[in-house]
């Protein structure tokens, strides 16, 4: 290993190649992680109001609305997180397997310790969620706080598995430190706290974006009066600016922090990153307060966001490019029928079915009382239930004359 | 000499890293089978109650999703999320085979793994919302794009087993791997369970709801019944033919190991949830859940378990479509993929010799590192498999040598059946000498126990194999 860390990597890559250009997969994997640490992001800072809300519940009503509000929108945010997790982690594990694979084995049992913590973080969460009432006892606030802790460690672990990944000439020296092989993968061998608590920190600004958006959806709805809705935007506002300026130092130190030899042009993403969050605080100032415009300070953290994904992948491309390891000499043994299934499958299922389900849960939302669909969303309901049968009939038709052709030797 | 692309290894003392898989597998299995089950349940319950105008069976269905929503898609998707993880440590190199084989397929699934989260929130919170219709179409999708996310990771599982057939090993193709001489026997006895599954949990909700009207408990438990008991049919008969679409070396494990051990319990199973099922129908009001909550326990832990267990095992020694071993080696050309089987180059060059992940000190054996050597090669050629443990319950190596403590014998065994490939559910391994005897050392070392290692009296001087050869 210590001999040619570059050509063992490369070795280390899957034999059976890749289905498609690394290009793709590495578009999809940027893109599906944007989406992933959004989730992440709100959820964690609906965690963390709603447990302040909770302990302050009783200096005015208000407190104890928001409270339920964010426990219920960060018990949603969890399972969207981790089922937004599932598609970045794929996508990596296609065309950085040396890095992920290593990473993990490396520090096995925190891999699964994670799984466990979070499923008794999510537990933990539910139980603070059904008793997160007004008549509640403030012990229960336990919950919540072990909830959220398990969910930061778990956070975590998945940085620690990230960076070890970037630094394959430590692999050896945390696997036989001193030529003494551990295979327990007992260890977390790397953190970068610059990074972790920086992504973290994000939490503030995105919560605040939740906020405001929120007090704008809910203007229809006479239980979430006014005054509490004005009550939502102004804590949003504040939340937001305070948040961008925690975070904007603490991502000077990542940007400090990177190491030596990594080239100027893998550190522009990060200056513009800093760029993008001073403007969108001074949005959050100027917008922030006027009702109407919360989707569209929502959306616009989408920037910031891009550029931190985008800035991890050129981190990781510049950390490998010493060792000679460039995603681009991937072995491509092109299959284009799966290729299709995937894309059809997110246009059909996802566009349709995903869109029915969304514009449903967004118009019932909105009213109260019940919901009559209206004609798009009946004809989407129906649409949606005519694709998946269709897809359902294809693939079984399609499998079967394989299966048949297998059959006959043909 | 040229490396082979080996990671590093995971090892868990006493149970291996198989049983950490397979716990989390069980859990898993036993939550996602339900919700998808559930989601069928649903839409039969929604069809009778919007066809007969009868929106209190929604109080039901309402009552079972909430249910659901925390335990099948808290537990289920975190444990699909960790089976995935285990299986890294466990097997980087096969779950890369594997990744790299299916990751659009996989890719699809988690499209509906996506909508099916959405879904489940949608469902149990829009009933009574939205109107009924519109909750109807929903409820239909739902349960189709669920049973979608069984359809595609079937044929993954499936291939784990093996493809059936030459095809995929020429093309390469994701189609010849996926829809495999296995795939619709497996989906049937899957498609089955998970119907059993969410009926044993929809008695546990029907049980728990005395407050309502026994109407309402009586309908909805002679809905849901006859659904568990045509799955469980479907479930057996496809067992049987699933049977017939394993491997050699799948069906001598199954019968010389496997069925012995877990055959009576899966028997059990069966006629005790038939039974159960009957008696449901029969007196709905009378259903307790002291009874349906352990006969649930009963499903998972002396079926599912068993289930999971065998089919891990019935692979050996492959963990991806016959053509990588537990231990990493790729045993197998597949020229459709340009992939080369390791074997010879491991019998030529040693694992010591061509295993990125070996401290210098161990790359040569000599008398001082013998056993530390023989330890880390055994680790990495058997631990996928085996404990290392004497009296450890994952087929302990030193208790399948009958705790010897005879170097020349262990040595025999690994010289003999395992260097020729000629014990059908283990892998070919074709060691050379130095490496065999430092594996035999160890393991007759464990068999002196911890207390005699440091006057341990293994005499491998006559054998020849020393580390300077």
């Amino acid at each position: 290993m210590e001999a040619d860390v570059g050509f063992i990597l490369n070795t280390m890559r899957d034999p059976a190649g890749i289905p498609a250009p690394p290009w793709l997969f590495q578009v999809l994997m940027v893109l599906t992680w944007v989406a992933h640490i959004a989730f992440v992001l709100v959820t964690l800072g609906a965690a963390a109001l709603s447990i302040v809300a909770f302990y302050l519940r009783h200096h005015h009503p208000h407190w104890q609305q928001l409270s339920i509000a964010m426990t219920k929108g960060a018990k949603i945010g969890v399972s969207l997180l981790i089922v937004l997790g599932v598609a970045p982690l794929l996508f990596t594990q296609v065309i950085y397997d040396p890095q992920w694979y290593t990473a993990s084995v490396l520090s096995a049992r925190w891999l699964i310790i994670f799984i466990f913590t979070l499923i008794i973080g999510y537990c933990s969460w539910f139980v603070f969620y059904y008793s997160n009432k007004p008549e509640a006892q403030t012990r229960l606030g336990l919950f919540a706080l072990l909830g959220l802790g398990l969910f930061l460690l778990d956070g975590l672990i998945m940085h620690v598995l990230a960076y070890q990944s970037l630094q394959p000439d430590q692999w050896m020296n945390w696997y036989a430190p001193n030529g003494q092989v551990d295979t327990r993968g007992a260890s977390l061998h790397a953190i970068q706290w610059s990074r972790f608590l920086f992504i973290i920190s994000l939490s503030a600004p995105a919560l605040a974006l939740y906020l405001l958006a929120y007090a704008d959806y809910y203007s229809r709805r006479s239980d979430r009066p006014k005054d509490y809705r004005d009550f939502v935007r102004q804590l949003g506002r504040r939340i937001g600016k305070v948040g961008c300026l925690i975070s904007l130092p603490l991502l000077f130190w990542w940007l400090l922090d990177l190491p030596g030899h990594l080239s100027t042009s893998a550190h522009t993403p990060g200056w513009l990153l800093a760029g993008a969050l001073i403007i969108l605080a001074i949005q959050i100032d100027r917008l922030g307060s006027l009702p109407g415009r919360g989707y569209l300070l929502l959306f616009s953290g989408l920037i910031p966001l891009g550029l931190m994904a985008l800035w991890r992948e050129v981190i990781r491309v510049h950390a490998m490019k010493p060792f000679g390891y460039d995603i681009h000499d991937y072995t491509v043994h092109a299959d284009l029928p799966s290729t299709i299934l995937f894309f059809l499958t997110l246009l059909g299922i996802g566009g349709i079915f995903g869109g029915f389900l969304v514009l449903l849960l967004y118009r019932a939302g909105q009213v109260e009382g019940k919901y009559q669909a209206d004609r798009t969303i009946a004809r989407l309901g129906t649409l949606s239930v005519v694709v998946l049968g269709l897809w359902i009939t294809v693939f079984f038709v399609y499998g079967f004359s394989i299966w048949v052709r297998h059959a006959i030797g043909f | 000499m040229d490396m082979l692309g080996m990671y590093p290894t995971f090892y868990v003392p006493e149970i291996g890293s198989a049983w950490v898989m397979g716990i989390i597998g069980t859990i898993h299995v036993v939550a996602s089978h339900t919700s998808v089950g559930a989601a069928f349940l649903f839409a039969l319950l929604a069809t009778k109650a919007y066809r007969e105008s009868r929106p209190e069976l929604m109080d039901y269905v309402k009552r079972y999703g909430k249910v659901l929503l925390v335990f099948s898609y808290i537990i289920g998707s975190v444990t699909g999320v960790g089976i995935w993880y285990a299986i890294t440590i466990a097997s980087p190199r096969g779950t890369a085979g594997l990744i790299h084989n299916f990751v659009w397929v996989w890719a699809a699934e988690w499209v509906y793994f996506t909508v099916e989260v959405i879904g489940v929130y949608a469902l149990v919170y829009l009933i009574e919302k939205v109107d009924r219709l519109t909750h109807l179409k929903l409820t239909w999708a739902f349960a189709l794009a669920s049973w979608a996310t069984m359809l595609l990771i079937v044929g993954i599982l499936s291939f784990m087993m093996w493809p059936g057939n030459d095809s995929w090993y020429l093309t390469g193709s994701t189609n010849d791997a996926f829809y495999n001489i296995n795939f619709f026997a497996h989906l049937g006895v899957r498609t089955g369970s998970m119907l059993v599954m969410a009926v044993i949990v929809g008695l546990m909700i029907a049980g728990s709801m005395r407050e309502k009207s026994p109407a309402l408990r009586i309908e909805a438990v002679r809905t849901i019944v006859p659904m568990g008991i045509l799955g469980g049919a479907l479930a057996v008969l496809m067992f049987f033919y699933y049977l017939e679409t394993l491997p050699y070396n799948a069906k001598v494990m199954l019968h010389s190991h496997l069925l012995p051990r877990y055959a009576a319990g899966m028997v059990l199973v069966v006629t005790i949830t038939f039974i159960y099922f009957l008696a449901a129908w029969a007196k709905p009001l009378f259903l307790r859940n002291w009874i349906t909550v352990p006969l649930f326990l009963f499903v998972a832990i002396i079926g599912v378990w068993p289930e999971e267990r065998t089919r891990e095992s019935m692979r050996k020694p492959y963990v991806a479509g016959q053509y990588i071993y537990g231990n990493q080696t790729i045993a197998r050309d597949v020229p459709g993929k340009g992939i080369l089987s390791e074997i010879e180059h491991i019998s030529k060059h040693g694992i010591l010799g061509i295993h990125p992940f070996i401290p210098e000190t161990l790359r040569t054996v000599s008398e001082e590192n013998r056993r530390e050597v023989g330890e880390l090669l055994a680790k990495i050629s058997c631990g996928n498999c085996h404990s290392l443990e004497p009296g450890s319950p994952l087929r302990n190596l030193p208790d399948k040598f009958h705790g010897s403590t005879d170097v020349e014998l262990i040595a025999a065994f690994i010289n003999g059946p395992l260097k020729n490939g000629s014990v059908p559910y283990m892998p070919r391994i074709d060691l050379p000498e130095q490496e065999t005897y430092a594996i035999a050392t160890f393991i007759a070392s464990q068999n002196l126990g911890e207390r005699n290692r440091p006057s341990m009296p293994v005499d491998t001087t006559q054998s020849g194999a020393t580390g300077e050869q």
